[in-house]
């Protein structure tokens, strides 16, 4: 696929660009939400599960006599019996890495699950679960992700799949990287550790199987995603045909990436639900979801490297990164993936080199937290001009400035091979710097300083790719496996004989706002009142291919279906006008829900179309079907297959939007405590649907990135034992941790490719963040010539530094 | 997280309540605001076999002054504190730091007894009682006894309370005109316990100080008095200087563990603002009231 | 198991029902009387999103036993408005986006009663204070406090 051609994009509009309360809202405000957990299922029992103690052990044995004995208790099931009924879980990775709903033979981290109990209430359950015992052999443990290389024996984790515990390794090099290495004129280096949080939504995950012996088919409800793409995968592990296994969408109470697709859980409800046949609810409690999510985010050590010329020109840019996994692989290495798509950022780098390996450790296994892993890149990278600015001497806005690349150079391919549709870095700089009063503060800075106060100006310019495409799942593998190249997302639209319009979704909402996006749309396409606009979600037994929410990609997706569909609507409206009215469909216009002939005061209204269409069908044009709806399959708008050496990755996240964030904080040098004077983000994510629920992404996803910067850590000691399982320990932010005035600002550069030139904006706050307020504490803590290179920066780290500081000083 | 099973008895005056703690040892547990409590029966972390409920006792929720004391009964409300004008005014230290224990909702159930006989070293009500010599009246069916804060606190989660014994009443001394206070503290997330907090009382004239009181949360296993920092104050003069050099002998004095969230350096070095903060803020409002 | 009979009014409505003295107050009115409102996050007392208020007063469901209740009147979202006749701090969340997801609303919404109920005319400090006894993963919570401000505007005037 060459590059698709530039979309118009119609300069009135009547619903897209407004701010429009959100249609979502009044059931979510009134408690009527449903979510996973508010479901009954008639007859419905409630599972528990018994979580490994142990980071590494072989499971000798598993007595369950007591627990079985307990009155109340349906079901306690191993792994060894569950395995008999349930294979593998689904996993990207080629070769996969076998993972079950109950481990079989070992548990490779703390928390995973060992034995699952079915009783009559979820109480009874967890007594059933204390009651089970349990023989370990404990096994080395590995936690250091430097130690995957040489580990041996039984320190490796999946000994089937080599003889340590590295799980992926290769180097991709795009351009030519050592030429330019070499005329460089500086070469900067800096090593940058991002540890491991995760998105930790307030809602848990959950499901409720059920087994229709009558239809001989599965029901789950569930709070996930990708259900209408590669749901199927999970009859596979259940080993049943696909159409016997129905999942029922239920809303989720946030995801943030983490319900993408929530498989574990769902496998092991209907196998509970199979075993003990009666339906079967399990959600995760919080002690569950923190330790055995399947979905900590990134966990990685880097070598950076850039190349520039003495003038701050950026040339090349190069890393060695280690990522440890944990103790599986669902996502195979699709992390790097996302990186890969912004690598270079918004620079003109010529040349790039990643050189990956990825581990595995005795840790619960990674999976998806809003940036999927290119929010680390931008940390690395913006990491790293930081540096070279002090290096050379030239202002932080200064070396941005001069790399970045120029509006009129889009589409603009960077070195990986992805290509950029469109974009203004200059303008967004501009109005930031603008928005911050950045120089006001620089000077204030100064005069803060000689009164002995610490002030810190932070500033990131960072790539937000939005619209993955599916050639990211594989292209870091040796062998493909299987090379899927579609990612689609659909749409049913039906206009009823009164004319209200029924809009079908194929992926579900998760905290953002899919009704709301569809419904601004559907309105602008048809214009259809929003309020005679209805909004469903189907389940699979209904579905088309939904791919779903996740990479931000929704909202450009759900305008492309809902343009396609639209489409046929007008067609057959204007058809069955025209023929009504005897004018050519080429005079008609459709207008505030009538198709009218122009300049003239004749017309129908789309409920008089609508009613005609279905019922009179004896008075339709002879080519018309009664009835008035359509669907359709929209497919990513932009994408192209790697090369076979993968010196280009293709084009597979071509939506690029982009963020500039201003964080003026002071620190109390005293007890490390930061507070926030300003707080600007300015984003352009192509012209905007809703600037409210735009702005409330970043502002959401800026105080999760302070989380992710400044409190959040999944730690594990030496043991592998999470210390920091629990709510009061995993320290998300509260309302006083957060900026109290994050100003929001928008520069709009239309994507050229997509409806309307829309560009997801999803993730926006938590990509900026970490190498924004990094440098901005870096800034502050100048005199002390500190360097911010890990991750939280929490007070403690921030008077170590200060005290070595000191001391070094005498 | 469901708690395991276990008797309720619901108790409807103190005797009631010390007849259900009797003959259970530590399978017996007082159920208060059961904002701990209930956490660790969550987590299973606590199985008692039995739970007493107190919370019906009113005649332990009370705030009143008798004769040169503060009394405060072990069931009133932390909630009940912070609104409190007789505690703004008869103990205006216990005031400021309770608006550091946990949130709003919290305090509307959790207790001051409870949080006492709690005794976690990281909260903040323990330092308080130990900077003010309180004293702690108990119940057991052997009669009354009244133990000094002081002697109160053994270990993180442990006093010297017995198993089958209530703590029914707090006495504080009515704040003494002039002494000026502050509490202080630095923790991980607004509402969360302290990694380091200072109770602080000062009592200061014609620029010197004649005495004071440190007490620290979150040094070490129970609420700790520095009692040669607060000797350092006495006959010094007020102000900035000689606090600079109390802190840093407090700071020289406490032996605070690390653990995950702050290492020793860390609590020593909150320690050493904290405190000068805290007797700067102490002198302001001495020097105001005197 | 052993039960207790339990009596007691949730939003105006008075239940009588047996439960096992264990039973958390968030089971009880989520589970008993199918109240699915108020929500459950970490059922270890940091979340908030269990809040309701009993007599009047916020409280954490997941850190009460519903037979501590007993004679108690609760509180909770089902209680403020409905999706046709909204109360007005939920119009005022729904206008100034404070939520997204949902999960949390019903907790901060209840805060927000108890404050408004307590202070009329609460200062942004004094919202930023009350509000902040609850997570929320979704908003970065500016748009909850100004939901709250505007809300507490609207309802003086409503009031007099
Ligand atoms: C999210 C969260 C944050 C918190 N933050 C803080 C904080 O910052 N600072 C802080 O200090 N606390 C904090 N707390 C704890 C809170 O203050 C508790 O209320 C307090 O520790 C215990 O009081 P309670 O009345 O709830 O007691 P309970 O939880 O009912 O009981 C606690 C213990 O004391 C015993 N007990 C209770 N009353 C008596 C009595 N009268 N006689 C004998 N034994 C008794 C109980 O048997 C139990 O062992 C927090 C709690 C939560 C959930
Ligand atoms: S569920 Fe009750 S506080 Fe989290
Ligand atoms: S709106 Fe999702 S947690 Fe607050």
């Amino acid at each position: 696929m060459s590059a698709p051609a530039v979309k118009d994009h119609p300069i009135h509009r009547r619903w897209i660009g407004q701010s429009m309360k959100r249609v979502e809202d009044p059931r979510l405000l009134t408690g009527r939400g449903k979510y996973i957990d508010d479901i009954v299922v008639p007859n419905m029992a409630h599972a528990a599960v018994l979580r490994s103690p142990h980071a590494h052990a072989r499971i000798k044995k598993i007595d369950a006599s007591k627990a079985r004995a307990l009155p109340g208790v349906l079901l306690v099931l191993t792994g060894a019996e569950a395995v008999e009924q349930t294979g593998p879980l689904p996993c990207f990775a080629n070769p996969p890495v076998a993972q079950y709903c109950i481990a079989v033979d070992r548990v490779r981290h703390v928390g995973e699950t060992v034995a699952a109990v079915v009783a009559e209430s979820r109480y009874i359950a967890e007594d059933a679960v204390d009651r089970i015992e349990v023989e370990y052999e404990p096994l080395p443990v590995v936690v250091n992700p430097g130690d995957a290389s040489t580990s041996k024996g039984d320190a490796v984790l999946h000994p089937d799949r080599g003889a340590n515990n590295i799980a992926h390794q290769r180097t991709l090099t795009f351009g030519s990287y050592d030429e330019d290495m070499r005329s460089a004129d500086v070469i900067v280096r800096r090593k940058v550790r991002w540890p491991r949080s995760g998105a930790q939504p307030m809602e848990t995950v959950g499901a409720i199987a059920s087994y229709d012996e009558g239809t001989r088919k599965f029901t789950i409800y569930a709070n996930t995603s990708m259900y209408n793409y590669v749901g199927w995968l999970m009859a596979v592990s259940l080993k049943i045909p696909a159409h016997k296994l129905n999942i029922v969408p239920t809303i989720a109470g946030g995801s943030f990436g983490s319900k993408i697709f929530t498989h574990k859980v769902l496998v092991l409800a209907a196998t509970l639900a199979r075993a003990c046949g009666r339906p079967v609810k399990y959600v995760e409690d919080r002690l569950d979801n923190m330790t055995s999510c399947d979905n900590h985010g990134s966990d990685r050590i880097y070598e950076l490297e850039l190349g520039l010329k003495r003038d701050g020109t950026m040339l090349a840019f190069g890393m060695k990164v280690i990522d440890d996994y944990g103790a599986y692989l669902q996502f195979g290495v699709g992390h790097h993936g996302n990186a890969a798509a912004q690598l270079t950022g918004p620079y003109r780098i010529k040349s790039a080199r990643i050189e990956l390996t990825a581990v595995f450790t005795n840790k619960c296994q990674q999976g998806a937290y809003r940036g999927f892993g290119s929010e680390v890149n931008n940390f690395a990278l913006e990491r790293i001009v930081d540096a070279a600015a002090d290096e050379l001497g030239i202002s932080p806005v200064e070396i941005r400035r001069k790399n970045f690349i120029q509006p009129e150079q889009f589409p603009y391919k960077i070195p990986t091979g992805n290509v950029y549709d469109s974009g203004n870095y200059g303008a967004v700089l501009d109005k930031a710097l603008e928005m911050a009063d950045y120089d006001g503060w620089r000077s204030r800075q100064a005069d803060a300083r000689k009164q002995g106060r610490y002030i810190g100006i932070g500033l990131a310019s960072c790539q937000e790719r939005s619209v993955f495409s599916s050639t990211e799942f594989w292209f870091w593998n040796h062998e493909p496996g299987f090379a899927l190249t579609s990612s689609p997302e659909s749409v049913n639209i039906k206009i009823d004989p009164t004319g209200k319009a029924f809009v079908t979704l194929y992926s579900p909402f998760w905290g953002n706002s899919p009704e709301t996006m569809a419904t601004q749309i559907v309105a602008e396409q048809l214009t259809i009142d929003p309020s005679d606009i209805e909004i469903t979600y189907a389940d699979t037994d209904q579905g088309l291919m939904g791919t779903g929410p996740g990479g931000s990609r929704y909202t450009v997706m759900i305008a492309g279906a809902i343009a396609g569909a639209a489409t046929d609507i007008k067609r057959k409206l204007f058809k069955i006008a025209g023929h009504f009215l005897e004018a050519s469909e080429q005079d008609l216009e459709l207008r505030d829900g009538r198709v009218s002939v122009r300049g003239t005061d004749r017309g129908m209204t789309i409920p008089e179309i609508a009613l005609q269409a279905y019922y009179f069908r004896l008075s339709l044009p002879d080519d018309c079907n009664s009835g008035l709806d359509a669907r359709f399959t929209y497919d990513h708008p932009y994408t192209t297959q790697p090369n076979a050496d993968r010196t280009d990755l293709g084009v597979f996240y071509p939506i690029m939007g982009h963020m500039c964030h201003i964080p003026i904080v002071e620190i109390d040098i005293e007890t490390g405590q930061l507070t926030y004077l300003k707080y600007v983000a300015v984003h352009d994510c192509g012209t905007v649907v809703n600037p409210m629920t735009l702005a409330g992404h970043v502002r959401g996803g800026t105080v999760q990135g302070i989380g992710s910067t400044m409190y959040e850590h999944f730690y594990y000691d030496e043991q592998g034992q999470l210390v920091t399982a629990n709510f009061a320990d995993y320290l998300i932010p509260t309302l006083k941790e957060a900026p109290p005035n994050i100003e929001v600002g928008h520069v709009v550069t239309p994507s050229p490719f997509t409806e309307y030139g829309i560009k997801g904006g999803g993730e926006g706050g938590r990509m900026g963040v970490p190498p924004a307020l990094a440098s901005a504490v870096e800034d502050a803590l100048r005199p002390f010539g500190v360097k911010i290179d890990t991750l939280p920066i929490t007070p403690m780290k921030i008077r170590d530094m200060i005290r070595a500081a000191q001391q070094r000083k005498g | 997280m469901k708690p395991a099973p276990f008797q309720y008895v619901r108790a409807s005056s103190i005797d009631d309540a010390l007849a259900g703690l009797a003959g259970h040892g530590d399978d017996a547990k007082v159920l208060a605001g059961g904002q701990s409590l209930i956490a660790l029966m969550n987590l299973r972390l606590v199985r008692p076999a039995v739970l007493v409920d107190i919370n019906r006792l009113s005649d332990l929720a009370y705030i009143r002054q008798e004769n040169g004391t503060l009394a405060i009964g072990a069931l009133t409300r932390q909630s009940a504190v912070e609104s409190s004008d007789v505690i703004a005014r008869l103990c205006p230290l216990m005031a400021e730091a309770i608006r550091f224990v946990g949130h709003r909702p919290i305090r509307n159930r959790g207790t001051v007894g409870g949080n006492l006989a709690h005794a976690d070293p990281t909260s903040e009500l323990p330092a308080v009682a130990v900077a003010l010599g309180a004293t702690f009246v108990t119940r057991s069916q052997k009669g009354q006894r009244t133990i000094a804060a002081d002697d109160f606190f053994v270990a993180p989660l442990s006093t010297t309370l017995a198993s089958n014994e209530l703590l029914t009443e707090v006495r504080i001394p009515v704040w003494p005109a002039g002494q000026g206070w502050a509490f202080m503290e630095v923790s991980p997330r607004a509402g969360d316990y302290a990694l380091v907090g200072v109770a602080a009382t000062l009592r200061a004239a014609d620029g010197v100080c004649q005495s004071g009181r440190l007490v620290y949360s979150g040094v070490g296993p129970r609420p700790i008095r520095v009692a040669k920092a607060e000797q350092a104050l006495v006959g010094c003069s007020s102000g900035e200087a000689t606090f600079r050099e109390v802190a840093e002998i407090a700071a020289g004095q406490v032996e605070p563990s690390s653990d995950f969230h702050a290492t020793a350096d860390y609590r020593r070095d909150l320690v050493r603002a904290l405190t000068r903060r805290a007797l700067m803020v102490a002198l302001d409002r001495c020097q105001k009231g005197a | 198991m052993e039960q207790v009979q339990l009596t007691l009014t949730v939003n105006g409505t008075r239940y009588s029902r047996p439960v096992e003295p264990r039973c958390l107050l968030s089971d009880f009115i989520r589970h008993d009387l199918g109240l699915t409102g108020t929500h459950v996050g970490c059922e270890h007392g940091v979340c908030g999103m269990c809040t309701v208020l009993i007599d009047g007063q916020t409280a954490r469901t997941c850190l009460t036993f519903a037979v501590q209740v007993d004679g108690a009147e609760i509180t909770t979202v089902e209680a403020l408005g409905t999706p046709a006749k909204l109360h007005p701090l939920q119009q005022a969340f729904w206008e100034k986006h404070g939520l997204q997801c949902g999960y949390c609303t019903p907790a901060m919404l209840l805060t927000a009663v108890e404050l408004l109920n307590n202070n009329p005319n609460p200062t942004r400090n004094e919202i930023c204070e009350a509000m902040s006894a609850n997570l929320c993963r979704c908003t970065g919570y500016q748009t909850i406090v100004d939901a709250v401000e505007s809300a507490a505007a609207a309802m003086k005037g409503e009031a007099r």
